[in-house]
């Protein structure tokens, strides 16, 4: 009695041992499932895109660079467009077939030219439409530390044919088992058997998908029990389409660098460059067909292998009537045709990421860039970004052979930005821009030089009733006592060049005459110009400040730059523009924003000067029309010993910043005309601007002066040139000399006209 | 006498001339408002936000492409959907940055949103278009005042 009590104990009581070991086991499971599927598999890494191109009509736009832009989105080039992904140029009309993004249909449409200007975009049925979108190009992802990258899809997104293809292939009767179904593994044996390869997997989609998220590859009688505990787990918490969703979003297709490529939405991006719903049949079958092997089948290593697969998958659908014999045919003959893959989605620009990560850090954590999907618009333009890119990394190389291997390891930075509203187009870091590391447009503090120069001018020009244009300075020799010791600046050529108008002495960048005017006008006053402009550094009182020892990295200064620009409207740089969640929804944005910090009348007056660069000064060698067009302007700087080389100016929309030196500081042969000048040349060169707008200023006149006494002259007199000046500025006397060449029609409108225009148009002080 | 009367032609000329020169070219007939009534509007305008507001959605832009954008942002700015609508005016002012039919609405969204100053600055910088009518001037001039 006492042994059968005993025996039934020990039976009962590790029965229910086991029952609880089970229950244990099976919650443990249980918890990784709706955890897993609940949380894990829904996180998405944000990405970063470059802005949508939109073409409209009316938009000033350069052609080479929109092809430039089709290309780098893998658009071929073809005599007749029939397929998405597809463009043929003749002269100034382009026909495109747009592969779609977002609320922008795939279609063909006609683009026509006039000058670098659209003219007219129509449909296919020559309709005229307003606006098209093409597709932004993925320059990376803010990616987890396993590296899964996905693009998450809503069940309305999953095109039939994809559901279909996957029910083919993997599991036939997936609408009626529980997770696990014996008649699947039975009907995939036989018919792999009859068609003597493997067309169909045995496990069933939920097994597969158990053994995806839970388990290792190894073949273990342990492993396959927990999958198939996870798999009727599933089966029991989900429903089939939820399980087959969340199949269709984790599937790993294929490894690409250290990132992993999983789901058939990133599948879609990854090999074709679109978006799920854009692919054919036969895409959506050599994705289906991948699933068996992603490395062996992989299309871009092993082409022969996916078509081969392609097919059988083709094959299968061919056979459950899914499509008719003749498409079958004609579906099997198609090319893979991939995207190149270079300018998918690796993390490209890594200067660009850093200005995006600095924005990010201030209103997201970490956290939910890695995990919410967040899709980021940034603002970079691909086709300025790689033309800066070579532009520096050319310059170099140029420089390298006229100077020698003592500018082997020269570095650089350059940054574009549209000054008409802020938008950072193009960034670089480095003379190496593709490699991560340092990144000196916002690390790099260096002595600005001659850059200074325009900001102090404008302090003086904004002080209208007591500098102009054409007011004297001094440029003789300077000697005073600073922090104790002897200060006397030297110019470049080591000259003096005496009384000279302002003008002249800014193209000409010289610096006891930028010395003396800083100190007439004060460092208050230059300070709160540097406030103005965007400079949130104090200014220090010394006078080497009016000369450049000034330092700044390139991000600040063109900041400074961008106001004056802008006409002396403050925009904070920005290299976003929207943030979106999953659904497509606004989570943040970064709206442009201005606030009016200098008149524009001393702006112009300066810009004029910096025109004069282009002109005569540093920066010659434009055509004049060139100049005009663009409404170009710069200003070159070299700091002491030419360690550092600067060049900045504005051409049509863009100003562009450049700085060349060596890390360790030591001196460079470069002056900014020799060295970061030839970067924003053959930048500009490469991507050659379109012509800037003109706005009008009712209080500007321009009146001819001489160039070196300032005071009135002609059109006819020598060394006259017709200078702008805020009215009732401008010289009143005219020497006895120039009485003769000068007319009173060299000015260019009478005094009474002004009035009246005043009176009509108003305008603002 | 001759020279004197060819001097005044001359001069009558130049000035036609240059008038020409410095007049608009596009005039909004549709707002011109009889003499006696304009103080009576200018006063609504700086008083009434509702009657201002319908002013200047009723301004379209000359850009057909822009003009179809510029119908969303209104519809979302009657909307109260701020950030909506100023990125449709973003998307017009990468189009084109020579309409006043935009700056009115950036000036007004930003009084909208509060944002005084760039309200402001925005009207400012729309003052300095080259091709706006006087009445829209007018219209930007009023967010000056704010």
């Amino acid at each position: 009695m006492k042994f059968k009590l005993t025996i039934g104990f020990f039976i009962g009581f590790t029965s229910i041992i086991v029952l609880i070991f089970l229950s244990a086991v099976i919650a443990v499971i249980d918890y990784r499932v709706t955890t897993k599927l609940d949380g894990v598999l829904w996180t998405v890494p944000a990405k970063l895109y470059s802005r949508p191109m939109e073409l409209a009509e009316g938009l000033k736009l350069n052609q080479d660079n929109l092809i430039r832009e089709l290309e780098m989105l893998s658009y071929e080039s073809v005599s007749k467009p029939d397929s998405p992904g597809q463009f043929y140029l003749s002269k100034n009309d382009l026909k495109i077939y747009l592969r779609g993004y977002q609320d922008q249909r795939s279609g063909i449409f006609d683009v026509e030219f006039e000058q670098s200007q659209i003219k007219r975009i129509s449909n296919q049925l020559g309709i005229s439409e307003d606006l098209i979108k093409l597709e932004p190009i993925v320059i990376g992802g803010m990616y987890p530390a396993h590296m899964e990258d996905r693009v998450l899809l809503n069940w309305p997104e999953v095109p039939q044919i994809l559901i279909d293809t996957i029910l083919a292939v993997e599991d036939q009767n997936f609408f009626n088992h529980y997770g696990v179904s014996l008649k699947s593994i039975s009907r995939a044996f036989l018919k792999n058997i009859q068609a003597g390869e493997v067309e169909q997997g045995g496990s069933t989609i939920t097994q597969q998908l158990a053994k995806s998220l839970f388990f290792s590859s190894e073949q273990t009688i342990r492993r396959k029990v927990m999958e198939a505990i996870a798999s009727l787990l599933i089966e029991f918490h989900y429903s089939k389409e939820e399980i087959l969703l969340a199949y269709i979003n984790d599937v790993f297709l294929a490894q690409s660098g250290k990132r992993a490529i999983h789901g058939f939405g990133m599948g879609a991006q990854h090999f074709f460059g679109t978006s799920i719903r854009n692919l054919s049949t036969d895409q959506v079958a050599m994705l289906v067909g991948m699933l068996k092997g992603p490395s062996l089948y992989n299309p871009r290593r092993n082409p022969v292998n996916a078509t081969e697969r392609r097919n059988l998958v083709l094959k299968v659908l061919n056979r459950s009537n899914k499509i008719d014999d003749s498409n079958f045919e004609n579906l099997k003959k198609k090319q893979l045709g991939l995207s190149a893959p270079n300018y998918r989605t690796e993390t490209k620009y890594p200067a660009f990421h850093d200005l995006v990560r600095l924005e990010l850090q201030k209103n997201f954590d970490e956290e939910e860039l890695r995990t919410k999907g967040l899709a980021i618009e940034t603002n970079i333009d691909p086709v300025l970004q790689e033309s800066l890119e070579n532009s520096i990394r050319e310059t170099k190389q140029q420089l390298i052979k006229k100077y020698g291997t003592k500018l082997n390891d020269l570095e650089g930075s350059a940054i574009a930005v549209d000054v008409t509203n802020g938008e950072i187009k193009s960034v670089v870091g480095s003379t190496s821009p593709s490699s991560f590391g340092f990144n000196r447009s916002i690390n790099a503090i260096r002595p600005i030089g001659s850059l200074v120069k325009p900001l102090i001018y404008l302090t003086a020009l904004d002080k209208y009733n007591e500098y102009n244009l054409t007011t004297i300075l001094d440029d003789s020799k300077l000697s005073l006592m600073s922090g104790g010791k002897l200060w006397e600046p030297d110019n470049f050529d080591k000259k003096f060049h005496g009384e000279i108008p302002l003008h002249v002495a800014l193209w000409q960048s010289y610096n006891i005459a930028s010395a003396r005017l800083g100190l007439d006008i004060g460092y208050a006053s230059v300070e709160n110009m540097f406030m103005n402009l965007g400079i949130q550094k104090s200014v220090p009182n010394y006078p080497s400040l009016f000369i450049g020892s000034f330092e700044l990295s390139p991000y600040e200064a063109i900041q400074a730059y961008q106001t004056i620009a802008a006409d002396g409207f403050y925009t904070p740089l920005r290299s976003i523009r929207q943030i979106k969640d999953t659904k497509g929804d606004l989570e943040f944005s970064y709206p442009y924003s201005i606030e009016q910090r200098v008149r524009p009348e001393p702006v112009a007056l300066l810009k004029f000067g910096m025109q004069q660069t282009f002109i005569r000064g540093t920066a010659r060698g434009y055509p004049l029309d060139k100049i005009k067009s663009w409404n170009a302007g710069g200003k070159t700087g070299t700091s002491d010993d030419q360690r550092d080389s600067w060049f900045v100016g504005f051409a049509g929309e863009l100003l562009v910043l450049v700085w060349l030196g060596f890390d360790d500081n030591r001196p460079t042969p470069l002056t900014g005309r020799t060295g970061a000048f030839q970067v924003w040349k053959n930048f500009i060169n490469s991507i050659n601007p379109v012509e800037s707008d003109k706005n009008v200023l009712p209080r500007i006149e321009y009146v001819w002066t001489d160039m070196r006494d300032g005071l009135l002259s002609g059109k006819k007199c020598k060394n006259s040139l017709l200078v702008p000046f805020i009215k009732g500025t401008e010289p009143k006397t005219i020497p006895n000399v120039r009485r003769k060449c000068a007319t009173k029609f060299d000015r260019s409108d009478s005094g009474v006209l002004d009035k009246l225009r005043e009176v009509f148009e108003g305008g603002q002080g | 006498m001759k020279l004197i009367r060819l001097s005044i032609v001359i001069f009558i000329f130049l000035n036609i001339l240059s008038c020409a020169s410095n007049q608009s070219p596009r005039e909004v007939s549709n707002y011109s408002v009889p003499v006696d009534n304009f103080s009576k509007t200018v006063e609504l305008l700086v008083t009434n936000e509702a009657f201002l507001e319908q002013e200047i959605l009723k301004i379209n832009a000359q850009n057909p492409s822009v003009q179809r954008i510029l119908i969303s942002a209104d519809d979302l700015l009657m909307q109260e959907k701020f950030l909506q609508a100023n990125s449709a005016l973003e998307r017009a002012y990468r189009i084109t940055k020579q309409d006043g039919a935009l700056y009115l609405r950036l000036a007004h969204l930003r009084y909208k949103q509060g944002l005084l100053q760039e309200s402001e600055s925005f009207a400012s910088k729309g003052l300095l278009l080259s091709d706006i009518s006087s009445w829209e001037r007018l219209l930007l001039n009023v967010y000056l005042k704010n």
